[in-house]
């Protein structure tokens, strides 16, 4: 009796220990809520424009911020669809900017109208091909600035806020004529409108995309050009071209006839070809504007889910236009233009051009 | 019982033959229970001259004996009493009866009181691994004796053999899984006192029981009469695996009026100081009655289970355990609001019954019985949905990913990996452990435009319910000293379903129904993305998911399996012979129960099954429809086998025995199938197993002492096997399906028992030392479940078996391979794979020691060695060996193929009991047992090496991901305290 009375005894000291919670119960308390972070747990708020202008001050070199430095912004895009990918942009009311995170699924964390503090002290506030970012320094020197990536880095940095209330939200600025070069829209929510397809992409194909070596991946013999004939799209009606449509594009001979540098076509090489998703530029004409600075180049990822859908006939013949809203981008001198979803893709009279399931509603 | 039998009749037959002796005398005595001179009742007393056996009698209700008319002389006396070990003592027959006044016996449970649950369970599942303990059962063979729990923590496989290819049969019946063959002891876990009972052959020894395979058979009699009559209550708490072991045992044994009943019940609960997460949730229940009806019959039902839940371990990679400074990191848990969380938990309850039959006579042995397995298996696990990868030691939280002294990795960020260390290095638990608060914090905020929550992280439970129905027949019958003709049938008829359940939306409100990796790739196309196509056509979306309901897979497997078997044994004076022959038909076949739409098949009229315009019924490469849904080809497969025994007795307890066997066997239904979750498709090449397996054995008993050599030589060929990794780059399973696996096994083994100088002590050891290799370069099927496409399709696995290292010499401080006039590199020589995850040396060397005053004390001391990692096909292909380039060079060849050594290991166990008598009726006592004393925390009991390969910089060639390992736990002690009367 004595031992059995021990035994309860014990049993319920041993109820008390972690490792007996499964085991008497099998419940666990509710998580806590995550801390929604306000103004008042920073100091100073640093204006985006303010951290864009660090890199033009400092020659246009990446710039490591060593100083209390903190942003507040908005979310603007999400990563859902994939277009956008392993970043987002936030944006204040000086301007928008890149924080590369460096994760998948970052919708899941980061939504829209959400905004985010970022502590960019010790990070590095760098530009893709003209386009300005906040990254972490990238050691291999091959960028100007590298993803976070690992959530340490991303929990010592961003800081999530509450949601932006309707007033707060930011709403996208139509833009015309010369408005799309001007500097201070670049990675902002833009909408630009009347925009006409103009029959040409840009694409970079690889007979083997898997080489590591850059120079080997570059060679001649490896590398051909979507762009050369003027204008055709090669066939390619879609925003881009997954592993499955690039595939179809090549077994279709649709690429035969592209000339590769050192002379040889696409079409003798095509038993070497090894398929894999393309990002690609599907090129347009921007109303009121003349000669090269016309062309809106609408850059969407081969990893995008709506990388093979194809862009509505009618805008492909060139009888109606779209309104495109997104993120103004550019590449060296050519603007370009990022779809966060095909949503984004709007008929002249506003109404959607896709329904939810990415269908054209004519 | 059929000894009893066998006995009787020899005793009566060798007292006729003394009776018309003159000088003739006997001996008597009283069985008692050596720890507290309890008698012993019902032990069986077996005398014997030179193997030739001479009179069998039982002990009375107070352990007392007498057996008189023995001719003048020596004579070998062995003690058998349920529960106790066999005794072994030698008699002089003087003319007279002798007075033996005690005969001591051994209480079993000194030695075996250790749990089958204490065979460290692994958790590998995802990476093609079941938890398989491989458990030799105690028995009076003296290296059984020492192995079946002295090398149980480093995961010992006896002679290197599998364990599918062990049989372990309950009742009579074999119980071995049919679907996979292996022996499924975790059906009776925690029932120790009823399963107790038991008997076992080594190596190809065939049984009375069944014909048997090559590594032994085991028989648990689970019948309610051989459990031991009595009370018996146990606590135990181990530092090992769970904290508390709570047992009650009775049996009635049998009564005047013919029936006997048992029952014997236990609870295990709580975690242990070893690894974090582990814990135990689980029950046990017995219960049998039997009912002797007159002398010859008997029916007896039982049933049994062991329900419950318990925490998983995980593997993980070195520089983990590092930096963790633990090599006991388990990566499966985490806080939840400051309580720990284990995500994979095992969930079992699976009721066995058995109705059994027996004829007993003079002359025949027969029985027949039928057993029901049911109930469910589940297996938790995190599942997601386009979300980044929540397990915390995922390799890109690691800072191996972001740094490599070697720049060829190209991983140059050594800031990233000096912040990842330091997390790791400072345990932070949000980083280092699951993080459930972020991952309840996403659901929650995940509203959908109906304002639902739909979860992005979720638990899911593995189902694998079978539905086991066995019928089987057997008779023995010996009409003369000189010939026993022993055989039977066995019909086994398995339906197991696979299915996913959800288990808990960890805060949300719904989960979809859809591949999440086919809707990366078919984005464009939803019915591809469809786990359940048919719902979806008939719905026009996903299904939405609540806990409980079935998704991802649900599909049947089939199995029948027929077997006859005979056995003849001849018994000529010291020589006995037995022949036994075994036919068998087995068939199996798939049946999906679900439409996956990447695998859509044919519709029910056999057209193509064609949505918005797009054909989704997809060919193999031979142009075989892929189906997922439906039955697939019916394996069918005819099976033969034949064992061969001779053994002669010589004066003096010599014993030399042979035994050889050639088996075919049919490949089991999870060795068959490429990608079971996602299609109907088969392995190709797929055949019979055939092994060929003989042993030599010599065997000493006499006078306390025991020993057996034994060598043996096995060579299996044709196997095939099924590995299934999670491979995170794709977000599924990778399934390397293998054909044509020959593997040699030979070696020798030795148990022997020494008394020593002083009353009550003797000397023990154990040493099994073996060579386990593989001897053929088999062919591979790699398929990704999520992906038509046959990665690789029947290839060569060239360095499977062996790979070459290559000459060479240093010049100037660099290696320089030599090579040939023809410029090809000189092989030196051939470095041979092994069978993994087991020493091929074992050895142990033991004192024991127990006092007239009940203590007991026992010290060991282990020797381990030449134990492998186990191999991933997709190494010792060209491909992955040659490298991009595909130049394969002798760097990459030692670097790729090379098969991974553990280190020696060292080991010292001790364990200490003593029991009490009051009024010589009630009896308590403890025994403590201590493992690893020297507190060794580098001891790898197994692993394996990960699927994936990393591109270099320079394009030359692959890097492996690290491997993951499982280490043996540090010092840990039992402590079992009992009270029986």
């Amino acid at each position: 009796m004595k031992k059995i009375l021990i035994f309860i005894a014990a049993a319920l000291f041993l109820a008390g220990c972690e490792e007996f919670t499964p085991v008497f119960t099998g419940q666990y308390p509710d998580p806590q809520l995550q801390k929604v972070w306000t103004d008042a747990d920073f100091g100073e708020i640093t204006s985006i424009a303010e951290v864009k202008q660090m890199y033009v001050d400092n020659g246009n070199e990446p710039y490591d911020i060593e100083k209390n430095c903190v942003i507040k912004g908005q979310i603007v895009t999400s990563d859902k669809s994939g277009n956008v990918y392993k970043s987002f942009y936030i944006q204040d009311e000086t301007a928008g900017i890149e924080i590369k995170m460096g994760k998948n699924g970052l919708y899941n964390d980061y939504k829209v109208g959400q905004w985010v503090y970022v502590d960019c002290c010790d990070l590095t506030v760098g530009s893709y091909e003209g386009m300005i970012q906040i990254g972490y320094k990238d050691q291999s020197g091959e960028y100007e600035t590298a993803y976070l990536e690992h959530q340490i880095l991303i929990d010592l940095h961003v800081f999530k806020g509450g949601f932006a209330t309707e007033e707060e939200l930011v709403k996208p600025v139509t833009i015309a004529g010369d408005q799309v070069f001007d500097e201070k829209y670049l990675g902002t929510l833009v909408t630009i409108e009347g925009v006409k397809y103009f029959n040409k992409v840009f694409c970079i194909g690889y007979i083997d995309p898997n080489i590591v070596d850059e120079d080997k991946k570059k060679s001649n013999e490896n590398r051909f050009f979507l762009d050369e004939e003027d204008p055709d799209n090669w066939g390619i009606t879609s925003w881009a071209m997954s592993e499955t449509l690039f595939k179809e594009h090549v077994d279709n001979g649709d690429f035969d006839n592209v000339v590769m540098n050192d002379g040889v076509t696409v079409g003798e090489r095509k038993h070497l070809i090894k398929p894999t998703p393309y990002t690609m530029n599907q090129w347009f004409e921007m109303p009121g504007l003349s000669g090269n600075r016309r062309f809106l180049q609408v850059r969407s990822s081969g990893y995008a889910r709506w990388s093979d859908v194809d862009i509505p006939q009618p805008v492909l013949d060139g009888t109606e236009t779209v309104t495109f809203t997104g993120i103004l981008t550019k590449f060296e001198s050519d603007m370009q233009f990022t779809l966060i979803d095909l949503s984004g893709v709007k008929k002249a009279d506003g109404s959607p051009w896709y329904d939810e399931n990415n269908k054209v509603i004519l | 019982m059929i000894k009893k039998v066998l006995f009787t009749i020899a005793a009566t037959l060798c007292s006729l033959a003394l009776f018309a002796q003159s000088d003739f005398g006997g001996v008597k005595g009283t069985v008692v229970n050596r720890a507290g001179r309890v008698p012993v009742a019902g032990a069986e007393l077996i005398l014997s001259q030179g193997g030739e056996v001479c009179a069998a009698v039982k002990s009375d209700a107070e352990g007392k004996f007498l057996v008189e008319g023995l001719s003048n002389g020596i004579y070998d006396m062995t003690v058998k009493a349920v529960g106790f070990l066999d005794a072994n003592v030698n008699v002089t027959v003087e003319g007279y009866i002798k007075d033996l006044i005690f005969v001591g016996m051994t209480l079993e449970q000194v030695v075996t009181e250790v749990d089958d649950s204490n065979f460290a369970e692994f958790d590998m599942d995802d990476s093609g691994f079941e938890d398989s303990p491989s458990i030799l059962f105690g028995s009076n063979d003296p290296f059984t004796n020492i192995a079946s729990f002295g090398f149980s923590s480093i995961r010992f496989k006896n002679r290197g053999y599998t364990s599918e290819s062990q049989d372990v049969y309950l009742s009579g019946i074999r119980m071995n899984d049919a679907i996979t063959g292996y022996s499924p002891y975790s059906l009776w876990s925690g029932l120790n006192e009823a399963m107790r009972s038991k008997e076992t052959t080594v190596g190809v020894e065939t049984s009375d029981y069944g014909f048997g395979g090559y590594n032994g058979v085991t028989n648990i009699h689970a019948m309610p009469s051989s459990v031991r009559p009595g009370w018996r209550f146990s606590a135990l708490t181990n530092s090992a695996l769970y904290r508390l072991r709570l047992m009650a045992t009775y049996a009635s044994g049998e009564l005047d009026n013919g029936w006997s009943y048992a029952f014997n019940v236990s609870a295990r609960l709580g975690g242990n100081d070893w690894v974090k997460g582990i814990y135990y949730r689980n029950f046990a229940y017995y219960a049998g009655v039997e009912k002797k009806f007159d002398d010859y019959s008997k029916l007896s039902l039982i049933t049994f289970a062991a329900p419950g839940q318990r925490g998983a371990q995980n593997a993980s990679t070195q520089e983990v355990y590092d930096m963790m400074g633990d090599n006991m990191y388990n990566s499966n848990w985490g806080y939840q609001n400051g309580k720990l969380r284990n995500a994979r938990v095992r969930k079992t309850f699976e009721p066995v019954t058995v109705l059994k039959y027996t004829y007993t006579d003079d002359a025949v042995e027969a029985s027949t019985s039928i057993l029901w397995r049911t109930g469910k298996n589940g297996y938790t696990a995190l599942d997601w949905y386009d979300a980044p990868d929540p397990r915390p030691d995922y390799y890109r939280n690691l800072p191996s990913y972001y740094y490599m002294e070697d720049p060829d990795y190209d991983r140059m960020n050594y800031e990233k990996y000096a912040w990842a260390k330091d997390i790791w290095e400072h345990r932070v638990p949000e980083y280092t452990h699951l993080n459930w608060d972020r991952l309840y914090n996403v659901n929650w905020g995940n509203y959908d435009e109906a304002g639902l929550r739909r979860s992005k992280y979720a638990i899911e439970e593995r189902r694998v319910d079978q539905n086991d129905i066995n019928f089987n027949a057997h008779v023995k019958y010996q009409p003369n000293k000189s010939f026993t003709f022993a055989g039977g049938m066995t019909f086994r008829w398995n339906r197991t379903e696979y299915y996913k359940r959800m288990d808990d939306l960890l805060g949300g409100d719904y989960y979809l129904n859809i591949d999440q990796f086919a809707e990366r790739d078919f984005a464009a196309n939803p019915a591809m993305v469809q786990n359940d196509l048919d719902y979806y056509l008939a719905n026009g979306s996903a299904q939405v998911l609540k806990v409980g309901d079935k998704y991802g897979y649900d599909y049947l497997a089939h199995v029948f399996d027929e077997k006859l078997w005979a056995r003849f044994d001849f018994n000529l004076g010291g020589f006995k012979a037995n022949l036994a022959l075994e036919g068998g038909f087995n068939e199996f076949y798939r049946e999906g129960l679900v439409r996956k739409g990447m695998f859509a098949g044919l519709d029910d009229n056999g057209n193509e099954i064609i949505v918005d315009g797009k054909v989704l019924t997809n060919y193999d490469p031979y142009g075989n429809v892929i189906s997922s849904k439906g039955k697939s080809e019916i394996q069918e497969f005819l099976t033969y086998s034949a064992k061969l025994g001779l053994q002669y007795h010589f004066d003096g307890g010599h014993r030399i025995y042979a035994n050889g066997g050639y088996f075919n066997d049919a490949p089991t239904f999870a060795q068959s199938f490429i990608s079971p979750r996602t299609r109907n498709s088969v392995v190709p090449n797929l055949e019979t197993m055939k092994t060929v397996s003989a042993d030599l054995n010599y065997q000493y008993s006499n006078n306390g002492y025991n020993v057996r050599v034994t060598g043996f030589y096995t060579k299996i060929m044709d196997q095939t096997d099924m590995m299934s990794f999670y491979d995170d780059s794709q977000n599924s399973f990778t399934n390397f399906a293998m054909s044509g696996i020959d593997q040699r096994h030979m070696g020798i083994e030795m148990g022997f028992k020494i008394p020593l100088f002083l009353q009550g002590l003797s000397m023990e050891g154990a040493l099994s030392w073996g060579e386990y290799l593989y001897t053929s370069a088999p062919r591979m099927t790699q398929t990704i479940d999520n992906s038509a496409e046959i990665i690789a399709d029947n290839a060569l696995v060239p360095y499977w078996a062996s790979h070459p290292v290559f000459k060479k010499s240093m010049v100037d401080g660099v290696i320089v391979y030599e090579t040939d006039e023809y410029g090809n590199y000189v092989v030196e020589e051939w470095k041979n794979h092994y069978v993994p995850s087991t020493p091929q040396l074992a050895a142990n060397l033991g004192f024991n020691y127990r006092t007239n005053s009940y203590w007991f004390f026992e010290i060991d001391a282990q020797y381990f060695a030449h134990s492998y990692l186990d191999m991933n096909p997709l190494y010792r292909t060209d491909m992955a060996v040659a490298g991009p380039d595909n130049i394969t060079t002798p760097v990459e060849v030692e670097y790729m193929a090379a098969q991974e050594e553990f280190d020696p290991v060292f080991l010292l166990n001790a364990s200490i009991g003593k029991s009490w008598y009051i009024d010589r009726k009630y009896n308590f006592g403890f025994s403590l047992n201590i493992q690893n004393i020297t507190n060794n925390r580098y001891v790898k009991t197994g692993g394996y090496e990960q699927t994936r390969l990393i591109d270099s910089k320079s394009a030359e060639r692959y890097y492996r991901f690290d491997s993951k390992y499982f280490y043996m736990q540090g010092i840990n002690y039992m402590l079992n305290l009992y009270f029986r009367f």
